[in-house]
């Protein structure tokens, strides 16, 4: 069952209009939230058990929590970079809830003591960023953003910033170092970011449906998000369905909800009837699980961290019987290789490896030793850079890889695709 | 002071002290790349692995600070396999073109092989294909195909020299270093790039295939390109030297700049030097240094010893009683001392020149380490002539009216652009006693009497230049080149009628470098 | 000689005021580069912005080379993006590029004779509940079919 507090005027078309916000209750927590102590929202925002939702599922009051009392300034970034591929929770939120958005941001700003934030739209978004700048401009008009906001004292600017077409920014430090002006290129940890973070200032970096979600948290107070999800993945989560679903979309469910019930349910089972083969389960980066894991499988960051894969940003890919494994595989390491920076050496030059290997089963110059290989090779990039593309890479290796050996060892022997069959080749 | 444990050894190292520092710092090996310790860390080799007791995660040496009681290795197995792995990846896109390479021999990846590798490669794929020789101006050519990306020359330009020339664009095993638009990498500073280069990806066009590097061995000296003093090491062999680099001091931190890479070339016999010969640039080589004693009066020409040149020379100032001395501040402080003694007991000290050049520049300072006096040694020649009371006098029309003129001319003979009018002007005594390394610019035509006595440079002798802030710094002789050649000491203790005794220089190994101490074996 | 309209250089004074660091104004420069110069960035026009900027051409340079939205040549006047990452990729996007190529007879990247068109494969735009879909300069295009795909570059003149 769906439970919409983000998405549950999606339908609405002016609702992405000031006029229409205000019409369905919008910017009546901020004038609440601006009343509390900054500290207070940060405790409730810990005790909400909320979790990142770009991908890393780190506790957000936690990590607000890390900003240093030195009296810098402090920036709040919203990571609008939304990247991994199959996710598009984030640009249906700018273009149809911006100032939801907005609101969450102010109210977490407030929390956080910062004057100044970005939202970090990738470039490619260039509707949503339209949609965003205008609400924007909306929010300083009426006085929601500005100095002295809604006469709290409180001053906040806000701006947006167009990325230009790299995966990497979706990474918090990547981000920056774009938004600086620079390469997107992750930087080193430590410091984090909450220490030295845009211009080696104390930053807080969160995803638009983190600070979106912030609003619902203080509107409703912590207990009662928390009664959405499960003990450890509070709330509801968006999630992007695509794939061989007949309904695919953004769906808002509880954490915790049933992998296979999403399927089934709101998204109208598999297309044409066909079998469900497998699914991947939080963007390309999760490793994959079959149709048997799936049935077990809920969505919440623990059961499928159990499962050896991960929540991640909240897409999910749905594949039925007719998918060759070898070929996804192909497309999804074609993918990290084209999007790693290039900064750290078992990345760069593993990305291109692991693709260049994909590559040769399907063009027959693979032996069978080359599965090892592969495997191998996709093992020693993990957990050897500065940031998490390598792991990113590498993962889905170590998901298709084994769980479909077969489809790789028959494209070997036979040089065509088992699943597609030699008319296909 | 933080106390840690390093592969079992204890080591006491300052709060802020990263863990490849304090490698370092007890000359532990450690396999790395883009770390330098001029630069800011970059952290992208991913080479320095090391494992810390209590976390299961292996972390950079580079980025990681010591905290106390902390215990470090990097000899476990799963140090080793990242480290294994780690050069794999460096290698799997590099050309492999080892044998027209001119940093094999002194090459990070070579190096760290030899210690952690010798296995079979696993690439079987295709390599991605990148430029390779792009020329960069008149000093480097850049070979990006064996670039490893480590972004040292990147933050150099960046960070040290600030002429942001480099960059490294594209991303990915697409990543290229180079310039924008191919613009030349000319800075000042710019050969520094090379020295910092891991690998043969920056090559230096003035060293590059002259020598195997494995011929060649180094030994520590100062620069004598200006006041600063710059440590550096000289690398020769028996022909000559073949180059100069920097080395590690509080005087010039790890750089040098480009100019006075130049100096090796006043020791050496020959010099190659590229001539435009109907269009194209050729190589030839050119006689440079003065090898044996020369009379020449006129347009006749004598060849002497120079034992017997001074024995002669000795006979005849018997009969002088009034000379000058032209000084340049080229020689070191031992020189000065027995020159300007024996100049005070034979001549009184009187009539004593200061060979200066450009003096309005001296005070010239670029903000890094080039300073506008291109001597190394006029502090110390300053207080030599304070010490023994000698006044020195600048204006050389003085000098025509004496009889014989002593001159201990410029030992980088192109950093005094007067040369020429000074020889003419000295050819009007009666007789130039000129105490040179190289050979001096006589035309053919020009009339007067010189004798010229064969000195030792800077990498033939031992000695004490003060920079400009009046900082002693002693070096010692690297090899001697010239047989003929004395220092001025030597030189003074003849005219004294003393014998000669002979320095046999210290041996020393062939070259080593950064990466690794100990080199693998075959 | 590559110049900024009027217009174009007063907005990248502005953007040069608008962030911390002036720095942050090379991405929306570049933008602006490529609105004026036919929808790709030469190496003169990074040079012409290192000036006007005061931004070392090399670092512009590298922020340039990094994003895949700046064009490094020429590209036709249409730009038609045709996603290929999983999703798409599952609907047929690959087989569809090669429709597109094979009829306009020209590679990826390349533009076509009459200047109209040029085509690359691109990773997901975050449209995958629309999948087959394809991004034609700014504007995307959803739910494609083939045939519908063909009939849409046909229209466009």
């Amino acid at each position: 069952m769906e439970v919409k507090l983000l998405s549950e005027h999606y339908g609405d078309d002016n609702f992405k209009t000031l006029e229409g916000y205000k019409v369905k209750g919008g910017y009546e927590v901020l004038p609440k939230a601006l009343k509390m102590k900054p500290e207070e929202i940060i405790a409730e925002v810990k005790a909400s058990g909320l979790r990142g939702r770009g991908g890393a599922g780190f506790p957000t009051g936690v990590k607000w929590g890390f900003l240093p009392n030195n009296g810098e300034t402090r920036y709040l970034l919203c990571n609008a970079d939304e990247g991994e591929p199959c996710t598009f929770k984030d640009r249906m939120m700018m273009e149809k809830a911006p100032h939801q958005l907005i609101e969450g941001m102010i109210i977490s700003a407030f929390a956080i003591n910062s004057p100044k934030s970005y939202i970090y739209i990738r470039g490619e978004y260039t509707y949503a960023a339209k949609v965003v700048e205008k609400a924007i401009k909306e929010a300083y008009d009426a006085g929601y953003l500005g100095k002295n906001i809604l006469g709290s004292g409180f001053d906040h600017d806000m701006d947006i910033y167009r990325g230009a077409g790299a995966y990497i920014c979706g990474e918090e430090t990547g981000m920056i170092s774009s938004l600086e002006g620079k390469k997107g290129q992750p930087k080193l940890k430590p410091p984090f970011p909450a220490v030295q973070g845009y211009l080696k200032k104390p930053t807080i970096v969160n995803n638009v449906e983190t600070l979106a979600a912030v609003k619902y948290i203080i509107r409703d107070g912590a207990d009662s998000y928390k009664k959405h999800g499960t003990e450890k993945s509070a709330g509801t989560k968006l999630f992007s369905v695509a794939g061989d679903v007949n309904k695919p979309g953004n769906y808002e469910v509880p954490l915790g909800y049933p992998l296979l019930d999403l399927i089934n349910n709101e998204c109208g089972g598999i297309k044409e009837g066909r079998a469900l083969k497998a699914a991947i389960p939080g963007g390309t980066s999760a490793p994959i699980i079959t149709a048997e894991e799936i049935e077990k499988a809920t969505l919440d960051y623990e059961c499928l961290a159990e499962m050896g894969t991960m929540l991640g940003s909240g897409s999910i890919v749905v594949m039925d019987d007719t998918r060759c494994m070898v070929d996804m595989m192909k497309v999804i390491s074609h993918f990290y290789h084209h999007e790693s920076c290039g900064q750290c050496t078992p990345c760069r030059e593993g990305t291109g490896w692991l693709h260049k290997l994909v590559s040769s089963v399907i063009d027959g110059t693979a032996s069978v030793s080359d599965i090892d290989l592969l495997c191998e090779v996709a093992n020693k990039m993990k957990g050897r850079t500065i940031c998490a593309l390598s792991d990113a890479a590498a993962l889905p290796v170590l998901g298709i890889v084994p769980k479909f050996r077969e489809e790789f060892e028959f494209f070997i022997k036979e040089g065509y695709s088992k699943v597609k069959g030699r008319a296909n080749a | 002071m933080l106390k840690c444990t390093i592969n079992g050894k204890e080591v006491e190292v300052n709060e802020g002290t990263s863990i490849i520092e304090a490698f370092k710092s007890l000359d532990e090996d450690i396999a790395h790349y883009c770390w330098h310790p001029g630069l800011s860390v970059a952290g992208v080799c991913r080479l320095c692995m090391v494992e810390i007791e209590g976390n299961p995660r292996l972390q950079i040496a580079c980025n990681t600070l010591v905290t106390d009681g902390m215990v470090i290795s990097n000899q476990s197995e799963m140090v080793k396999d990242a480290v294994k792995w780690g050069l794999d990846f460096h290698l799997i896109n590099h050309p492999l073109d080892c044998p027209i390479c001119d940093q094999a021999g002194e090459c990070g990846l070579q190096d760290q092989y030899m210690k952690f590798g010798q296995y079979d490669s696993e690439m079987g794929q295709q390599k991605v294909k990148k430029k390779k020789v792009v020329d960069l101006g008149d000093k480097i050519v850049l070979d990006s195909e064996r670039c490893i990306l480590c972004s040292r020359c990147v933050r150099f330009t960046e960070e040290v020299s600030k002429t942001n020339e480099l960059g490294i664009f594209n991303r990915g095993d697409h990543s290229e270093i180079g310039t924008y638009a191919g613009k030349p990498l000319n800075n000042d500073y710019a050969v520094n790039t090379v020295d910092i280069c891991p690998v043969g990806a920056l090559t230096s066009k003035d060293f590059r295939f002259r020598q195997r590097v494995w011929f060649l061995k180094d030994k520590p000296s100062v620069c004598t390109g200006c006041s600063t003093g710059c440590s550096v090491d000289v690398y020769f062999n028996q022909e000559g030297l073949w180059r100069v680099k920097p080395r590690y001091s509080e005087v010039n931190g790890y750089w040098m700049c480009d100019e006075g890479r130049k100096i090796y070339k006043s020791t050496n016999v020959m010099n190659t030097e590229f001539v435009g010969v109907r269009g194209e640039k050729k190589a030839v080589k050119v006689q440079n240094r003065l090898t044996q004693a020369i009379h020449r009066k006129d347009n006749e020409v004598d060849y002497f010893l120079t034992s017997k040149a001074l024995e002669n020379l000795r006979e005849d100032l018997k009969s002088v009683d009034k000379a000058a001395l032209v000084l340049t501040g080229q020689y070191t402080n031992e020189e000065y001392e027995a020159l300007l003694s024996y100049w005070k007991s034979q001549f009184k000290g009187e009539n004593v020149f200061h060979w200066t050049n450009h003096e309005e520049n001296w005070n010239d300072f670029d903000g890094l380490l080039i300073r506008g006096d291109k001597n190394p040694n006029t502090k110390g020649l300053q207080s030599s002539l304070e010490k023994h009371g000698i006044s020195v006098e600048k204006d050389f029309s003085k000098l025509t009216q004496l009889t014989h003129v002593f001159v201990a001319g410029p030992e980088n003979q192109w950093v005094y652009d007067d040369i020429n009018t000074k020889v003419d002007i000295f050819a009007k005594a009666q007789k130039v006693i000129w105490f040179s390394a190289g050979l001096v610019p006589v035309s053919e035509d020009l009339i007067g009497n010189f004798l010229f006595i064969p000195t030792k440079t800077f990498a033939e002798k031992s000695g004490t230049f003060v920079n400009f802030e009046g900082k002693e710094q002693s070096f010692e002789m690297v090899e001697s080149f010239v047989s003929q050649a004395l220092s001025l000491t030597e030189i003074v203790s003849v005219l004294q009628g003393d014998s000669l005794t002979w320095h046999k220089p210290e041996q020393v190994e062939r070259v080593h470098n950064e990466f690794v101490h100990e080199r693998g074996t075959m | 000689m590559f110049e900024l309209s009027t217009q174009g250089q007063e907005f990248v004074k502005k953007e040069l005021q608008r962030y911390e660091t002036v720095e942050s104004a090379i991405i929306p420069s570049l933008y602006q580069v490529q609105k004026e110069n036919d929808g790709w960035v030469s190496e003169e026009a990074i040079g012409y912005l290192s000036d006007f900027m005061g931004i070392p051409a090399a670092r512009i340079n590298e922020v340039f080379h990094f994003y895949t939205m700046f064009n490094k040549k020429p590209v036709g006047k249409y730009h038609v993006q045709v996603c290929c990452n999983v999703a798409c990729a599952m609907a047929g996007t690959r087989e569809m590029t090669k429709t597109f190529l094979d009829e306009y007879g020209v590679k990826e990247g390349e533009v076509t004779e009459d200047g109209r068109f040029t085509f690359t494969k691109v990773e997901c735009l975050g449209a995958c509940d629309k999948a087959p879909m394809m991004q034609i300069n700014e504007d995307y295009h959803e739910n494609l079919t083939p045939e519908s795909a063909r009939q849409l570059l046909k229209e466009l003149k």
